[in-house]
C-alpha cells in the first residue's frame, strides 16, 4: 500500500493553512494537496493565480508525519470550476499556468463538459458535486474512456460533515458514480477549510465502504490512487511518462561556450 | 448492499486444546515463533501478589535497545554476521515504520532478514522479492526476505556482493531499530559497543501490576472448548472476555454507561481479588517461555483458582507474525496469541490474527 494523502486542501490565508497542514501530518497523511479554485463559471476572463510556493509555508520546518520520522509532503493543486468547454482551453494545450501546478482538475457542472474532461481535456481528476443532486447522469462510456486515459474521479467529504442534506447528496452521487465505474479510479479527500474538518485516513477508509467500495478499495482510495495521481501529474511535464527535461546549469553553460563546437556535449535528454 | 456493510473486515481465532504433560505438545514451539512481542498479560484470580518465581522471572526480563539511523547493510556485513548471528539469537524490528504504508525491516534469530518495501523502494533496490498476498489489483508492497546464514550467503560470493552494492549504494535504506541480544555463551559480544556509532538507548520492559477487586470470572472446563453443556463458557466468549479484562473495560451493563454494554459470559462466579501484571516492551520469546513454564509450575501447589491466562502481544506493524508468515495491516495490526493454564497442567492455546493475516499455525 501507498502512504496516505489528502488531495484536498482549499488554500486559505497562510496561518490556518499551515494549522490544516500540522493537523493532517498529525492524522497520519504523508502527503497533502492545497488546492487553488479558479472558478470560471462565475467570472470569465479570469488570471489563473500563481501557486503557493511551499516552502514560505513553516519557514521550511514542515511538521513530521505522525507515526515515522519523514516530514509531510506538500504539492500543489489546481481546480477549474468550469461549465462549458471554451473556458477550458487552458487544459487542452500545454498552458504556462498550468504547468506550476503538480495537478490539475476540472470540476465540471454540465454533461457536456463532464463528456469531454472524460475523453479530450488534460487532467488528473475530475471532482464529483457532492452539494447538489446530480444534474446529469454519468455514462459509462466516458467513465471508462476516462479510466482507461487514467484520470481519477475525486469524492469530497467535507460538505457531508457540515450539512445533514449535503450527506444525502454526497452518498448518492457517490453510489451513482459507483454503479458507472465499478470502483475503480476513485479517491476520497477532504476538501477542508479548517482543521476541525479533516478525518485520520482509516476513517475516511470506513467512508468508501459507505459509497458502496471494497475493504481493500477504499483503502486504495486514499493511498494508492492518490500516489497515481500525482504520479500522472508528474507525467504531464514529461514525454510519454519517459523523458523529462531539466534546466542546465548556467555555469556549465559558460564553460561549453568557450570550447570549440565539435567538442561540446550534444544536449542530453535524461 | 446493506449485506456487506453489516460485515466488519475479517479476523481469525484458532483455538486449540492440549496439556504440558503431552510429549507432544508444541506450546514451546508456538512461544518460540512468534518472534516479536510488545506486550505480555498475566492475569491469576484468587491471588493478592504475584507468585515469587514470576516475579523474580519479570524483574530479570532484560534490557532491549533503541538505535537510530541505522543502514540496513551494516545487519548484512560480515563482522555483523560473525559476531552476532552465529553466536546466539539476534531480533531487530525497525521503529517508527508502519507496515502498510512505509518500509519496514526485521531480523528474526533465524538469521533471515525480511525487509518490507513499497513499490518505488523496490524498483529502485534491484534485490529479488515476492509481492505480498496482500495487495489490492496492482502489488503495491514486495517482501524480500533472505537468509543471512546461509551458505550461498557467504561473504565474498556473488550474492553477498549484490546485497552489499544494493543496501549500500544502490539505494540505502536507514531505519530506527529495536534491538534485544540472546547470547548463547557467556562471552558476549557488546551491542552497545559495535553500535557505538549510532545513537542508542537502552530500555528496560515497563511492569505494571494492578490487583482487581470483585470481578467476575467465566467458569471453564479444561476438555470442553465448545462449551457443549451449560455448565461453562466456550473459548471464543473467554477470548473475549479476557480483552475485557486486559483493557480494564467495565462490564456491569450499567443503564447509564454509553461505552461499553459488555456483560461477563454465563456461567461466572465473582472473584475476590485477582492479579493483573502487565509487561510492555520487546519482550523476547525465550522470557516468555520461562513465564509460561513458572504459570505451570504455580499450579503444582493446590490453588483455588481453577486456570490463569498468559496473553501476549505482537506488534502491529511487524512484517511477519508467526514464523515468516507475512503480517499486514488493514485496519488494525492484531497478532496475538493466549495461554489459558488449567490446574490440572491442560492449556488451550487461542491465536488470533486480524484481516491482512494468513492463518497461525
Amino acid at each position: 500500500m501507498a502512504v496516505f494523502m489528502d488531495l484536498s486542501i482549499q488554500s486559505v490565508e497562510k496561518k490556518k493553512l499551515e494549522s490544516i497542514i500540522e493537523t493532517a501530518a498529525h492524522l497520519g497523511y504523508s502527503a497533502v494537496a492545497v488546492n487553488h479554485v479558479a472558478n470560471f463559471e462565475k467570472e470569465t476572463k479570469k488570471e489563473i493565480a500563481k501557486p503557493l510556493c511551499h516552502e514560505e509555508l513553516f519557514e521550511g520546518a514542515l511538521p513530521i508525519v505522525q507515526g515515522t520520522t519523514k516530514p509531510v509532503k506538500i504539492v500543489t493543486r489546481l481546480t477549474i470550476v468550469a461549465s462549458d468547454p471554451s473556458h477550458c482551453t487552458e487544459m487542452r494545450t500545454t498552458s504556462q499556468r498550468t504547468k506550476l501546478y503538480d495537478v490539475v482538475s476540472v470540476f465540471p457542472k454540465t454533461e457536456k463538459l463532464f463528456h469531454t474532461a472524460c475523453l479530450n481535456l488534460d487532467v488528473d481528476l475530475i471532482c464529483i458535486n457532492v452539494t447538489e443532486k446530480q444534474p446529469f447522469y454519468f455514462k459509462r462510456a466516458a467513465v471508462n474512456a476516462a479510466i482507461s486515459r487514467g484520470i481519477y474521479f475525486e469524492l469530497v467529504y467535507t460538505p457531508a460533515i457540515r450539512d445533514s442534506t449535503m450527506r444525502r447528496y454526497t452518498i448518492s452521487n457517490a453510489l451513482a458514480l459507483m454503479q458507472s465505474c465499478k470502483g475503480k479510479n476513485i479517491i476520497i479527500s477532504s476538501g477542508a477549510e479548517k482543521p476541525l474538518e479533516l478525518r485520520g485516513p482509516y476513517d475516511i477508509a470506513n467512508l468508501g465502504l459507505l459509497f458502496g467500495l471494497s475493504e481493500a478499495g477504499a483503502k486504495a482510495a486514499v493511498s494508492t490512487n492518490c500516489r497515481a495521481v500525482i504520479l500522472h501529474g508528474a507525467t504531464r511535464k514529461t514525454a510519454f511518462g519517459v523523458i523529462y527535461t531539466m534546466p542546465r546549469d548556467e555555469q556549465e553553460d559558460k564553460r561549453e561556450a568557450t570550447a570549440p563546437a565539435s567538442k561540446r556535449s550534444r544536449t542530453e535528454a535524461v | 448492499m446493506w449485506e456487506t456493510l453489516k460485515k466488519c473486515p475479517r479476523h481469525l481465532l484458532v483455538c486449540e486444546k492440549s496439556s504440558f504433560k503431552s510429549t507432544n505438545s508444541r506450546h514451546s514451539i508456538h512461544v518460540q515463533q512468534h518472534y516479536f512481542n510488545y506486550r505480555v498479560s498475566v492475569l491469576i484470580p484468587e491471588c493478592s501478589a504475584l507468585p515469587q518465581k514470576l516475579d523474580s522471572i519479570i524483574k530479570d526480563l532484560g534490557s532491549y535497545y533503541l538505535v537510530k539511523d541505522v543502514p540496513l547493510h551494516k545487519l548484512v556485513c560480515e563482522e555483523f554476521i560473525t559476531t552476532f548471528l552465529s553466536k546466539g539469537s539476534f531480533y531487530a524490528l525497525s521503529y517508527s515504520t508502519r507496515i502498510d504504508q512505509d518500509n519496514a525491516a526485521a531480523l528474526l534469530p533465524t538469521g533471515k532478514l525480511i525487509i518490507s518495501v513499497d513499490k518505488d523502494t523496490y524498483e529502485e533496490l534491484g534485490l529479488e522479492g515476492q509481492s505480498s498476498r496482500y495487495s489490492h489489483k496492482t502489488p503495491m508492497r514486495y517482501v524480500i526476505s533472505m537468509d543471512l546464514t546461509a551458505s550461498s550467503f557467504a561473504p565474498g560470493g556473488n550474492r553477498y556482493k549484490r546485497v552489499m552494492w544494493a543496501l549500500a549504494e544502490k539505494k540505502p535504506l536507514k531505519f530506527d531499530f529495536l534491538m534485544a541480544w540472546n547470547p548463547s555463551d557467556d562471552r558476549r559480544a557488546n551491542l552497545i559497543s559495535y553500535f557505538s556509532a549510532y545513537q542508542l538507548k537502552e530500555y528496560q520492559p515497563s511492569v505494571a501490576i494492578k490487583t482487581l477487586k470483585d470481578i467476575e470470572c467465566p467458569v471453564l472446563q479444561s476438555s470442553d472448548l465448545r462449551a457443549t453443556s451449560a455448565e461453562s463458557c466456550d473459548a471464543q466468549e473467554f477470548f473475549d472476555w479476557q480483552g475485557v479484562v486486559f483493557n480494564e473495560i467495565e462490564s456491569e451493563n450499567d443503564s447509564g454507561n454509553f461505552l461499553s454494554t459488555y456483560c461477563c459470559p454465563d456461567p461466572n462466579i465473582v472473584v475476590d481479588q485477582a492479579t493483573l501484571c502487565t509487561i510492555t516492551g520487546f519482550i523476547l520469546p525465550e522470557k516468555i517461555h520461562l513465564l509460561l513454564e513458572s504459570l505451570c509450575h504455580y499450579f503444582t501447589e493446590p490453588k483455588l483458582t481453577p486456570w490463569a491466562v498468559l496473553a501476549v502481544h505482537g506488534f502491529a506493524d511487524s512484517p511477519v507474525t508467526w514464523r515468516e508468515d507475512e503480517h499486514g495491516f488493514h485496519k488494525g495490526g492484531e497478532n496475538l496469541y493466549s495461554f489459558v493454564v488449567f490446574r490440572n497442567h491442560d492449556y488451550w492455546l487461542q491465536m488470533a490474527v486480524g484481516a491482512n493475516d494468513g492463518c497461525p499455525p
